[in-house]
């Protein structure tokens, strides 16, 4: 016994320092994100709509000893062929390298997310599944019996409350022992279920005190094999059994697809056309194709409905019976009719109501960033004055660093920070809450009329905090049509370094009704482009199909953590090159480099815009990042000495130039995601449309207003 | 109103008076059997992954305004459909509604 013992503990110090890959898959918004991040400290962004997690996320950690490569899924509903997250999941998932997946379900929503632990169990990987929000269910008066889930589905079931980081730590000790015993013992699994029994529910037990109920209902589940609730009706059962014996006989191991045999014939019979086209490379196989084929007509003839319908319905009725069994609920006490979170729901689905909240949410995003901007605005101005005094810029390097480097810095974090900051908080806020469905619901008609379905809505709401994640995330879109078209929209809303522009210029000295102004001529030209484009690209507007998420308490860690990272990206990424650049005008202005690149724009800056030569060359570094082209106006101002950017453009040409800026093109950062997400002939196009269309109005706007003061 | 439970197509009969009618006509509130979802296969399947198959409950909730979208409520979740494939579904409603 004590030679065992030892045996196995040598085995297991020689699997220490073994690198294992641990994948989390699982239904959109059940916190898969927020367990990615309790486990590796990273920053994966957290949002309450569907969809956010576009490409997978890998971060690693060392956990006793053992270094642990973490990769977070996208959140989807089933492993069918039907949409490219599935797929490029389900390929990942069977692909050697992942050793075990946390499946993470939501405790409050069992019968959906189970249905994707059904399809998970096919592939038959190690799974520990990571039941979340237990806090919220158990305040629901209903809990869940844990060895009972466990007998049923055979595999570890923990606990967990991802927000506060409740079970995470269990989470990985399970996990680790399970791809420990797959790897050396995998016949003693029986074994390992009865070791560990109660002793990880305990701090769970602690925090979030379990339901009392009298055990004489929970007697009931002692017994019995449950084992047929995870296989299908018996015409389908019989199906897969022959079909898989087919596969057995013809093709052997299947280890080259890297599908267990059993899932290959369960997605041949589903009419799954990737794995379809995966066993059809080779020519033998096409007496299994046909012969499944056969079997499905036969199973659609007999059930009187399509394949997907009877094996969708089968996993649903198995659910229902297991439901039945796992979960408890406590009659004695009675739910609260309506809690807040429903009248809050109520009221922002309201139709009349709804578009009134909506509309506030929006303006006063702005107005709330605008207000604490210009007040953190004011004191930093306050402070590089103060600084100012004391120093001799009589030199020219005195001159070049002090008004270039120090001016610029104090030019960025005083006209660009301090509105981004609040700005990033804000759209944080109301992304965590759970808001941006209910604005897809409610404008889903209207944004049919642009060729789109409302979920684009979400990543337009988005695109006001930055178009570059906003652009990835229309990935969500089902259709190649509706992402290019989304796309399109999102790169037209003004993001966060745009309002920079506008606040700083045209809010800061023409007053918010102009900044108005802009905002209505940006949302013309958005339904422009979108009446444009739904009208010339092929196909037809699809139908919205999304989940609502129930609303929650933004968690304050999150948020906060969220625009710090926000933030510190805005930073690292633009105030190097905002100083950098401030450097490099001041030598130019000095040496008057400028002149010539700004006189080969004059046609378009001077003669269409009617703007100073100057602003040719602050355009073109505009491409780079937006906020450059007001953050480079104001280090102009102070180095030629004029102090204020009221002195050097009119109130017109402020206007006009906020406009440009807001619509000439996307930036550099947003071209790159859109070819990513499209190809570059799309991206560029974008860009040319955008230009074009900022020159158009821009020039309407000059010499309209022109015209008018002239005339 | 007493809890009905479905497990097999052919229970439906047993309910006596019932009306069979696209999902977009019946009652706010009220607990209704799927049919069957009529739409195209992609969307089937979607619908599918949500819960909406033929035999499962659902609730109408919600309509947005202007003949936008529908909220249903399926197995505790909350679906946002658009009115066209809300038409292609056929539910069974036990109330006579007012069309």
């Amino acid at each position: 016994m004590k030679d065992c013992c030892s045996h196995k503990e040598r085995k297991k110090n020689q699997f220490i320092g073994n690198k294992i890959n641990i994948a989390l898959a699982g239904n959109p918004n059940v916190g898969k994100s927020v367990i990615f991040n309790q486990l590796t400290g990273l920053s994966q962004t957290i949002g309450n709509w569907p969809g956010k997690t576009v490409e997978k996320m890998e971060g690693h950690l060392n956990f006793l000893g053992h270094n642990i490569n973490i990769v977070d899924l996208p959140g989807i509903y089933s492993l069918s062929a039907y949409s490219l997250e599935e797929i490029v999941s389900r390929e990942y998932i069977a692909s050697d390298e992942v050793d075990l997946i946390i499946n993470v379900i939501d405790a409050t929503n069992l019968e959906r997310n189970l249905f994707f632990t059904f399809q998970l169990l096919e592939l038959k990987i190690p799974i520990v599944i990571a039941v979340n929000q237990m806090d919220i269910l158990r305040k629901r008066n209903k809990d869940i019996n844990f060895e009972m889930f466990e007998q049923i589905f055979k595999v570890p079931v923990i606990p967990v409350v991802a927000v506060h980081g409740v079970g995470v730590y269990q989470l990985l000790e399970e996990a680790i022992e399970l791809i420990y015993e797959h790897k050396f013992n995998p016949h003693k699994k029986e074994h390992r279920k009865k070791r560990r029994t109660h002793h990880h529910h305990f701090k769970i037990k602690h925090m979030y005190p379990k339901l009392e109920l009298n055990t004489s209902s929970r007697e009931l589940f002692q017994f019995p094999d449950l084992s047929p609730l995870l296989s299908f009706g018996k015409e389908v059962e019989e199906k897969i059994q022959l079909l898989e014996d087919n596969i057995e006989q013809n093709i052997g191991d299947t280890e080259k697809y890297h599908y267990p045999s059993r899932f290959i014939a369960l997605k041949l019979l589903e009419n799954d056309r990737e794995i379809e086209k995966l066993i059809s490379k080779d020519i033998h196989n096409s007496e299994i194709i046909k012969t499944s084929k056969d079997y499905r007509k036969n199973l659609e003839e007999y059930h009187g409905e399509e394949i997907s319908t009877i094996i969708s319905s089968e996993i649903y009725q198995n659910i229902n019976k297991i439901i039945d069994s796992i979960l408890i609920i406590d009659t004695r006490k009675e739910t609260k009719k309506q809690s807040i979170t429903d009248i809050i729901d109520h009221l922002t689905t309201h139709s009349i109501l709804g578009y009134v909240i909506l509309a506030l949410v929006l303006i006063g995003i702005y107005y709330f960033t605008f207000i604490i901007g210009d007040f953190l605005g004011g004191l930093v101005d306050q402070l590089y004055t103060y600084l100012s005094t004391d120093i001799d810029t009589s030199t020219v390097a005195g001159k070049i660093l002090w008004e270039g480097a120090v001016g610029g810095f104090f030019g960025a974090v005083g006209g660009v920070l301090v509105y981004v900051i609040p700005f990033f908080l804000l759209i944080e806020i109301l992304q965590d809450s759970g808001y941006l469905p209910r604005a897809a619901f409610l404008l889903d008609k209207f944004m049919h009329v642009l060729g789109v379905h409302g979920k684009t809505i979400i990543t337009m709401i988005l695109g006001f905090g930055c178009n570059v994640p906003a652009c990835a995330g229309c990935r969500i879109m089902e259709t190649e049509r509706e992402k290019k078209i989304s796309i399109a929209l999102t790169s037209l809303i003004p993001c966060a370094a745009t309002m920079v522009v506008v606040m700083g210029l045209v809010g800061e000295y023409l007053g918010i009704g102009f900044v108005g102004l802009l905002f209505l001529i940006n949302f013309i030209v958005i339904i422009f482009v979108g009446r444009i484009l739904n009208k010339t690209m092929p196909g037809e507007c699809t139908e919205l199909i999304m989940e609502m998420h129930e609303y929650r308490k933004p968690n304050t860690r999150v948020i906060i953590k969220q625009t710090w990272v926000r933030t510190r990206e805005f930073v690292f990424r633009s105030l190097p090159i905002i100083i950098l650049i401030g450097i490099l005008l001041e030598v130019m202005y000095i040496f008057s480099v400028l002149e010539s690149v700004n006189i080969i724009l004059t046609p378009i800056t001077v003669f269409c815009l009617g703007l100073p030569a100057v602003t040719g060359i602050f355009l073109i570094y505009g491409i780079l990042r937006k906020e450059l082209t007001f953050a480079l106006l104001e280090v102009l101002a102070v180095s030629i000495g004029v102090g204020s950017v009221s002195l050097l453009l009119s109130p017109i040409q402020m206007f006009v130039f906020s406009l440009v800026t807001m619509l000439y093109i996307p930036c550099f950062a947003t071209i790159i995601i859109i070819a990513k997400q499209t190809n570059w002939k799309y991206a560029l196009q974008i860009s040319l449309l955008e230009i074009t269309i900022a020159i158009i109005i821009g020039s309407i706007v000059n010499w309209g207003y022109f015209l008018i003061v002239n005339f | 109103m007493n809890e009905i439970k479905f497990n097999d197509s052919d229970q439906i009969s047993k309910i006596g008076k019932t009306l069979i009618k696209c999902l977009t006509l019946c009652q706010k509130n009220e607990d209704v059997i799927v049919l069957s979802v009529n739409s195209g296969m992609k969307a089937k399947n979607h619908l599918a992954n949500l819960g909406i198959v033929p035999g499962s409950i659902i609730k109408k909730k919600k309509e947005a305004p202007l003949r936008g979208p529908l909220e249903i409520e399926v197995k505790g979740s909350k679906i946002v459909i658009g009115r066209g494939i809300a038409s292609k579904i056929l539910v069974n409603c036990n109330k006579e509604c007012n069309i």
